[in-house]
């Protein structure tokens, strides 16, 4: 494959569509062309913030309510229960407010994903949180997280980028659905946590970084962690492994077409 | 009866009602027409619920309703014209030029670009043909695969990809004309 092949076919290779050929051929192009690797980076990050930007999210109770009841879906709620929601809503903050003085103010915690990720890589390596889903195929994997996260989620890498899934589920980082992946790189065991693209906002240090590269190593207490974004995906690789093995998974994550 | 048909359609609804609305603000030509627009998609969607087979495709579903709902409601404003889709079975190949410094700019540092240029993102999908918009915007907001967007909006396959090749690069084109003044007002302010 020529380079202006590789990148004639940049839309198909970003959405993930096509057959898995044209993929497997593009990814042999990319790890031996650094231009065509770097262009590659640069259309899918300026892609990514577009339809981050585009996606934000949009949602006004009021409008909804009006439009469930107009459509006979809801029935309308009375106009009084608003006092009562005011009342409510005005006795919980003055409670909040006494318990926040006694308290003291606290200073504001901010998220640290590699702390999160060590965390989550410790519970179910120790059993501590046991895999909610045993598989080790990719697709019956692939087909359990899309049913289940609210965010689309791609194929899991596979062996031939040195990852073998033994399971996956679903948890919350922060708030956040997350799906996450267990396996291991050789005997070595890994997790890969995908999380919604806009999940960063939680881990600013992060996600700072990731604007000025395309991959993210860090260290994850006794663990290495190797942080990437991917089309509507945060995806971290988190183990002892080395990390450029990690690197290799990080960067499997979404490479292989769709299933369904 | 009524009551399980409503919780039912109620519990496919809730995780896409974010979605379907910010689809529906940035397709309705008229941020007036959002209201109803969304209330007769749902109206139509509940009326047929009973024909939903479940197990199916339930986003591409619902998304058709209010789809068509936008189009009606775009069409009574008359204000933007509905040209009837062309069919290109071969995606259109796709080049920007990138080695121009403007583009440079909008490549290596997107969000200068883009932070200070959320109104002018969404003029430059509004100023996008009609299939060109939905495409891009079911793909962006509504996160479905070519094949799924080509259901919805009725089109072939194939007019989704060379419309969303066309909408990418007319929104990229777009954004890389404003730059120049992102950039020098990244300089001035530091």
């Amino acid at each position: 494959m020529t380079c202006s092949e590789a990148r004639q076919h940049w839309h198909l290779y970003q959405d993930s569509e096509g057959d898995a050929r044209l993929h497997l051929e593009i990814e042999d192009h990319l790890a031996g062309c650094p231009a065509c690797a770097e262009w590659f980076h640069l259309q899918s990050r300026l892609e990514g913030l577009i339809v981050e930007k585009l996606a934000e999210p949009s949602y006004d109770s009021a409008l909804w309510g009006r439009a469930l009841a107009g459509a006979g879906v809801k029935r309308g709620r009375p106009a009084r229960a608003w006092f009562w929601l005011v009342g409510v809503t005005a006795t919980a903050a003055a409670v909040l407010l006494v318990i926040g003085v006694l308290n003291g103010v606290r200073p504001t915690r901010t998220a640290d994903l590699a702390d999160v990720s060590a965390t989550w890589h410790d519970r179910l390596q120790s059993g501590a949180e046991p895999v909610q889903f045993a598989s080790t195929s990719d697709r019956e994997v692939e087909a359990y997280l899309k049913d289940r996260v609210p965010f689309p989620v791609r194929c899991p890498p596979r062996k031939d980028a040195g990852f073998a899934v033994r399971g996956a589920g679903v948890r919350e980082v922060e708030g956040r659905p997350a799906a996450y992946l267990s396996g291991s790189v050789g005997d070595v065991p890994v997790s890969i946590l995908v999380l919604p693209r806009d999940s960063l906002a939680a881990f600013p240090s992060q996600r700072d970084g990731l604007r000025q590269r395309g991959v993210m190593h860090s260290p994850a207490g006794p663990y290495a962690m190797v942080l990437r974004e991917f089309d509507r995906n945060a995806i971290v690789v988190v183990g002892r492994a080395d990390p450029p093995a990690l690197e290799r998974v990080v960067n499997a994550y979404g490479s292989y077409p769709d299933h369904n | 009866m009524r009551e399980d048909k409503a919780e039912r359609f109620l519990e496919h609804l809730k995780p896409l009602q974010r979605k379907l609305e910010g689809y529906c603000r940035r397709m309705a030509y008229s941020a007036d027409a959002v209201p109803d627009v969304l209330q007769g998609a749902l109206a139509n969607a509940y009326r047929d619920f009973d024909l939903y087979a479940e197990g199916t495709n339930f986003p591409a579903w619902m998304f058709g309703y209010l789809h068509r709902e936008i189009q009606n409601a775009n069409r009574r404003l008359r204000k933007h014209a509905v040209g009837e889709p062309v069919d290109v079975a071969i995606p259109d190949a796709w080049h920007p030029p990138h080695e121009l410094p403007i583009h440079r700019l909008l490549l290596e540092a997107p969000e200068v670009v883009l932070d200070r240029c959320d109104a002018d993102l969404a003029g430059g999908v509004r100023g996008l043909r009609h299939l060109e918009r939905s495409v891009l915007l079911l793909h962006a907001v509504g996160e479905f695969k070519y094949r799924e967007i080509a259901e919805i909006l009725e089109v072939p396959i194939g007019s989704v990809m060379s419309a969303l090749a066309r909408a990418r690069q007319n929104v990229r084109e777009h954004l890389a004309s404003l730059a120049p003044a992102a950039d020098s007002t990244q300089k001035r302010g530091g």
